[in-house]
């Protein structure tokens, strides 16, 4: 029985990370109205920049956030400003632009592959910090001390971020957008401007995604891979845009992950996760917490 | 549509980019005209999730040629240089078979290498094969590549159904040595072509040393979180672990069987993953006490061993792995090969690779004393040691502890863990 | 109106040279390494082309189309594996199936929004793949999991669909590729051409108007799934192993789902021509510097991606098109007074 339990809880853990990387990608989606191929690519440079500021500063993994999320913030800012403003705006009369799609999936080629080729396919990990490792222990259970910082750290970002898009003007500006975008800019709204700070937004919370992971996770040029499909299927489960959504979604899968193996292979687990994200999308494709958006 | 200047010279731009590169591709590259050269297709992972061994098998292949080069290259060409082509299979099996047609035919390879993961192996030799050009395997264990026939195939490592047979004898042999009855065993291995096949087999040989199978769990390889697993094996209460797995799940089931504090009497793995370089940087003292096994160790007690080691490290800045001695000594076995034919003909090529007896030069760092080819293009004395990782005094390193002869002098391994 | 019977008939017979070339190139390129360049890129073209029917001219996405090409290759393998069955048969039972499964996806799935549809057709994709992977034997079918099937070069020729030379080889897939491009020509012609296209922009509309909409669509998907198939069973003979990673891979369907993008999707030669655009720049950059500067050529590739999509979204073959106009109205100057 203690196992389940310590199955719950690690799958709860866990999915709150889950949860976490795949909030930009529903900001984003909500917003943009775009599946962000390169999500998993803007996780994986997360990573990467959480793991230099730790190995280069010696701080504790979440001080070095100071460093992490404006960086992310500006990378996705301009991101988006640079590569995929051109194409909504020729691509203006399409309600979803298809072509964004395909855009950020040679993002996603360029920037795996030019930390591949920059940084080399090593493995690395942080050897000595404080997190790494650590267990709490309650009887016969072992709950992974970096993971429920994980969690918190998912919570309160999920929660800053709710906050932000309910109690300020910006947020307010944004979420006009992702309802009907022509309306909100006929209210003055600068359209570009609230995309680009939505992609800012929701790569910054990659990058927190990653600062989580680094304790007890390697870093690679192709980590963003594993997160990416993860993320999608996060996305619809949770619904598009709810940002609570996205955070039970990835508690779900979680929970599927950490407990299915108790009772078949580890390796059919995969196969119930997609299956589960087909029945919601053809049950309810709005998913658990998503809005009818009109479009 | 409006044709805006920049999108009319982008266009313009793309499509004359792509017209020269046909045009250069399909005229193929000039050759050049000179002393005889030895050209050798190498078709590795360079790109992908195998990158990292990918790398280690180009840089012990460069190390050798410069070596054979600079020591004259083959005298019976009249001094002929060694030349290395490379090409990425990226993992995968139709890049595999591309770039071997692409060797074959325009390259005009006389040897082909290749190719680390079995799966591009199987129809890359099959490619070599059709054409008769002889194709030198230096490490890709599943056993099905030596059995399909080929006459021109020839692997250096030895089979896998040889890894898990000493994979079982050392279990049995550390057994009597320390007294300890080991009666349960768990498998845990990644889900692929190489981890199935190695379950198959341990399956059937903990089956006839009468052990007990309380865990037989694939995990697939790109995992990002490994509890569920080590849970199982936790609850499971084995004796010893046997593991199959690439470099980032064995990073991960490390640390994560340290963070649950599972005890257990051995962990046994598989080598590949384990025997990554990244893997004892990344894992540091949870790997501790782990037992490998591997074609090669760089404290194998053979002359010249140190020496390359030493040079393999300053240039490239890792130790040899047994990937990288492997395909160290295929160099020197074509070398071998070569001067023995006398000539650049595949046939004749073929024909000095089946009867090579090669007992020393500086390819033989390995473990066992000969590189000889049975009927199936085998290397009947490829053996395995198996190390252990450990730290005693100069941080974590791996220390050959069997067969017993091959064990480092003065260690005694550690079993069951402490 | 001379004049215009012209242009016709100088297109048409410059559709005939092209043929003359493509079909009598063996004769002339004798390297077994260029011929088998271009039997993948036909490969390609036939993928994008029967993609098409279903991503250009339904107007959705589908990213899951490996899924196809692997029902293709497992089942004709199987069949000629275990019960000597000929490959050509074992096409034509994996198109079926493949057209089966296809309309089975696309029941649920049509109904759903662009961005989902894709997401949707991404989990089907990789559930065949995942399950292909965990099964080695369904039934009384032999699947070998992660291992993969061989089929052992012996018995070759036509009905084993399997040779030792290249050429029988490129003239199996060009032919198909010709096919495939006929039907595109006569569907976009066809009534059903026309409700798909109607149904793809204005569905509502469409509907209204009594057009079945989502029936158009699965004939559509059917089609497109069934040919896909083939193209499996012949990428198995041609190559000889398959396994799930390199035949079920989400690579392999966002591959050909970009290279029709990339070529324009919809039109009938966007597919061809993104394929002969885009392939010798992927096997370009991973020849010259796959073992140099790994991992270069894939950000080639996507630099190539980005570059197309903002520049020329709708696809290469649009200017293309105009260029090719040009040309043709250069040739033959237009008469005074008509058009």
């Amino acid at each position: 029985m203690n196992y389940i339990i310590e199955g719950l809880i690690n799958g709860i853990l866990m999915g709150s990370i889950y949860g976490l990387t795949a909030l930009g990608l529903t900001i984003i989606f909500g917003v943009l109205k775009v599946i962000n191929f390169a999500h998993g690519s803007l996780l994986m440079v997360g990573m990467y920049v959480a793991y230099w500021a730790v190995s280069l500063s010696g701080l504790h993994p979440y001080l070095t956030l100071v460093v992490v999320v404006p960086v992310m913030y500006l990378f996705g800012y301009y991101l988006q400003d640079i590569v995929i403003k051109p194409i909504f705006k020729a691509e203006r009369e399409v309600r979803e632009p298809i072509t964004v799609i395909i855009v950020t999936t040679g993002v996603w080629y360029i920037l795996d592959n030019l930390t591949l080729l920059v940084f080399g396919p090593q493995y690395r990990s942080i050897q000595d910090n404080p997190l790494r490792g650590k267990m709490l222990e309650f009887g016969e259970m072992l709950i992974s001390v970096p993971k429920l910082w994980g969690f918190f750290a998912a919570i309160i970002t999920a929660g800053s971020v709710y906050w932000f898009l309910q109690k300020t003007r910006t947020g307010r500006a944004i979420r006009a957008t992702s309802l009907d975008r022509d309306a909100a800019s006929l209210m003055g709204i600068k359209q570009y401007r609230v995309y680009n700070i939505a992609f800012g937004i929701g790569t910054a919370t990659a990058g927190i995604a990653g600062v989580t992971l680094v304790p007890f996770y390697n870093v690679f040029p192709t980590v963003g891979v594993l997160f990416d499909i993860k993320g999608f299927i996060i996305v619809v489960l949770g619904g598009l845009g709810s940002i609570g959504g996205a955070i039970l979604g990835g508690i779900i899968i979680g929970l599927i992950e950490s407990v299915g193996p108790q009772f078949m292979a580890a390796t059919w687990t995969e196969a119930i996760v997609y299956g589960l994200f087909l029945l919601v999308l053809f049950v309810k494709p709005s998913g658990l917490f998503g809005v009818r958006y009109d479009w | 549509m409006k044709g805006t200047k920049i999108s009319q010279h982008v266009f313009r731009g793309i499509l004359a980019t792509i017209c020269v590169c046909s045009l250069i591709f399909f005229t193929g590259t000039p050759s050049l005209a000179g002393p005889e050269v030895v050209k050798i297709g190498n078709i590795i992972p360079l790109s992908g999730p195998s990158a990292s061994v990918g790398q280690q098998g180009k840089q012990a292949r460069e190390m050798a040629v410069e070596e054979i080069n600079a020591a004259g290259g083959i005298k019976s060409l009249g001094g002929a240089k060694l030349e290395m082509l490379y090409a990425d299979s990226e993992s995968k099996p139709e890049k595999g078979v591309a770039e071997a047609e692409r060797f074959i035919n325009t390259e005009g390879v006389h040897v082909l290498t290749g190719c680390w993961n079995s799966a591009v192996t199987y129809p890359t030799t099959a490619v070599a094969e059709r054409y008769g050009i002889p194709f030198v395997v230096p490490v890709s264990v599943a056993d099905k590549i030596t059995e399909q026939g080929f006459k021109t195939v020839f692997r250096i490592a030895a089979k896998d159904s040889w890894w898990t047979r000493d994979q079982f004898a050392f279990l049995a042999d550390m057994e009597k040595e320390f007294n300890t009855k080991v009666k349960k065993l768990a498998f845990v291995y990644e889900n692929g072509d190489w981890g199935k096949g190695f379950a198959g087999q341990w399956k059937e040989l903990a089956k006839k040393g009468g052990y007990e199978v309380v865990l037989d769990e694939p995990y697939p390889s790109t995992a990002t979180d490994l509890s569920p697993v080590v849970q199982k094996i936790r609850r499971a209460k084995p004796d010893v672990l046997m593991l199959v797995s690439n470099a980032a799940d064995a990073i991960l089931l490390t640390n994560t069987l340290a963070e649950y504090k599972v005890k257990l009497k051995a962990i046994i793995a598989s080598g590949g993953g384990h025997a990554d370089p990244s893997f004892l940087k990344a894992a540091g003292k949870n790997a501790r006490y782990i037992f490998d096994i591997v074609e090669w160790e760089t404290d194998v007690n053979k002359p010249g061993a140190k020496e390359a080691n030493a040079k393999y490290k300053a240039k490239y800045g890792e130790n040899l792995t047994g990937e990288a001695v492997d395909a160290y000594l295929a160099t020197y076995v074509l070398k071998d090969a070569l001067e023995r034919a006398g000539s650049l003909d595949p046939a004749k090529i073929r024909e000095a690779l089946a009867t090579t007896n090669l007992r020393s030069g500086p390819g033989m760092i390995v473990g066992y004393s000969a590189v000889e080819f049975d009927k199936t293009g085998q290397n009947e004395h490829a053996a395995l040691v198996i190390v252990q990782i450990n730290d005693i005094g100069s941080g974590m390193e791996r220390i050959t502890v069997w067969p017993k002869e091959a064990r480092r002098a003065g260690y005694t391994p550690v079993f069951p863990m402490p | 109106m001379g004049e215009q019977m012209t242009r016709q008939n100088l297109q048409i017979s410059s559709l005939l040279l092209v043929g003359i070339i493509t079909f009598g190139l063996p004769l002339v390129l004798r390297s077994p390494t260029y011929l088998h360049i271009l039997i993948l890129l036909y490969l390609y073209a036939y993928l994008t082309s029967s993609w098409n029917l279903v991503g250009g001219f339904a107007g959705v996405l589908p990213l899951g189309h490996a899924a196809f090409v692997g029902i293709g290759a497992y089942s004709s393998t199987i069949l000629y594996l275990q019960y000597g069955i000929s490959p050509w048969l074992g096409m034509i039972v994996g198109g079926i199936l493949a057209a089966i499964v296809g309309i089975i996806i696309g029941l649920p799935t049509f109904k759903m929004r662009g961005a989902y549809f894709a997401l949707a057709t991404i989990a089907f994709g990789e559930g065949i793949r995942v399950m292909v992977e965990n099964i080695d034997y369904l039934g009384p079918f032999n699947l070998n999991g992660p291992r993969g099937l061989q089929i052992p070069p012996r018995n070759v020729g036509l009905t084993n669909l399997m040779f030792t030379t290249k050429e029988p080889y490129y003239y199996i897939i060009l032919i198909m590729l010709v096919a495939v491009l006929a039907l595109t020509y006569f569907i976009s012609r066809s009534k059903l051409g026309y409700y798909l296209n109607a149904g793809g922009e204005e569905p509502e509309a469409a509907m209204s108007l009594g057009v079945n909409v989502a029936r158009c669509k699965l004939i559509a998907m059917a089609m497109s799934s069934f040919l896909t198939a083939l193209a499996g069973t012949f990428y198995a003979q041609f190559t000889l192993f398959i396994h799930p990673k390199s035949i079920i891979s989400l690579d392999l369907s966002f591959e050909i789902a970009f290279i029709a993008l990339i070529g324009g999707r919809g039109s009938i030669a966007g597919p061809v021509l993104g394929a002969l655009l885009l392939r010798p720049v992927s096997d370009f950059s991973r020849i010259y510097f796959g073992a140099t500067l790994p991992g270069l050529h894939l950000i080639i590739f996507g630099t190539v991606l980005v570059l197309v999509m903002i520049y020329q979204p709708r696809g290469l073959q649009e200017p293309l098109t105009r260029v090719y106009h040009k040309l043709l109205y250069r040739l033959i100057p237009e008469p005074a007074g008509t058009e």
